[in-house]
């Protein structure tokens, strides 16, 4: 089970993807015919998210994402797809309950789905 | 992007023809529901989140009974189309105020190597922007007829 700081990190990084990509290509999704003009109210979730966070959290967050771009890697089978390194398989054990897990290779933060 | 290339999006699996929906919130649990059953599991509330962002940056529904949920999500692995339909229609905050009858919507992961999320979403908004074509959706009832439907739309 996913700790409640890591659903956040991951809504975070969702987040984040979707302002990014708002701004990248806001032509493309007007063509469309889409509204993106709500970038307010996005940004305005972002800040109550952040105030859930721990602070270690998201510092750690946005050294991450400043490094690679983004700083939250699923994981498939017990291997990190932000790096393909091999995970510890206690990783998936309740010792790790309620914590975040990262990444020992790269760093990034670990999304078990 | 073909019409086929597009159907490749699509899974029988990931349809609904008569959605129980009344409300918007009520719509996207339903669409998700295809994709992550499990109620408690991250993915469902992951997407779920997710999509609810996207409809606060400004309504998926473009007006003429059409809606396009979309996003990118880690909580997503492939590109996937889901079709839903509504026969009594669902307020949807869409940009005409009328109500939306069918619904497409198209998960993304964070990153597509392909690039074919954009290519698809404009792919299906050509394809539905006919009358005669929604007419025709809103009679299907099988993914076999909707696939039919789609091969049938004119090419612009």
């Amino acid at each position: 089970m996913m700790s409640q700081q890591e659903q956040l990190l991951v809504a975070l990084q969702d987040l984040d993807l979707m302002l990014k990509e708002t701004e990248d290509s806001q032509d493309q999704f007007e063509k469309l015919g889409f509204d993106v003009s709500g970038v307010e109210e996005l940004r305005k979730a972002r800040e109550q998210l952040l105030e859930k966070l721990d602070r270690t959290n998201l510092s750690h967050y946005e050294r991450i994402l400043k490094r690679y771009g983004r700083a939250v890697a699923p994981v498939t089978g017990d291997s990190c797809l932000g790096c393909f390194a091999k995970l510890p398989t206690s990783y998936r054990s309740s010792l790790y309950e309620g914590k975040v897990r990262t990444c020992q290779s790269c760093g990034r933060i670990l999304y078990y789905p | 992007m073909t019409v086929d290339e597009l159907l490749g999006f699509f899974d029988p699996k990931l349809c609904i023809f008569d959605l129980k929906a009344r409300s918007r919130d009520d719509a996207l649990e339903e669409i998700v529901d295809l994709v992550a059953p499990e109620p408690e599991s991250n993915n469902r509330r992951i997407i779920l989140d997710m999509l609810r962002n996207r409809e606060a940056l400004g309504s998926t529904a473009v007006g003429k009974g059409i809606a396009f949920p979309h996003g990118r999500s880690l909580a997503v692995s492939r590109l996937m189309a889901i079709f839903a339909r509504s026969q009594e229609g669902i307020a949807f905050n869409s940009l005409d105020g009328e109500p939306t009858y069918l619904f497409f919507a198209l998960l993304a992961p964070p990153q597509d190597r392909s690039n074919q999320y954009l290519p698809a979403l404009g792919k299906i908004i050509e394809l539905v922007r006919n009358d005669s074509m929604r007419e025709k959706l809103m009679q299907v009832t099988s993914f076999d007829g909707f696939s039919a439907a789609l091969r049938e739309a004119p090419t612009s």
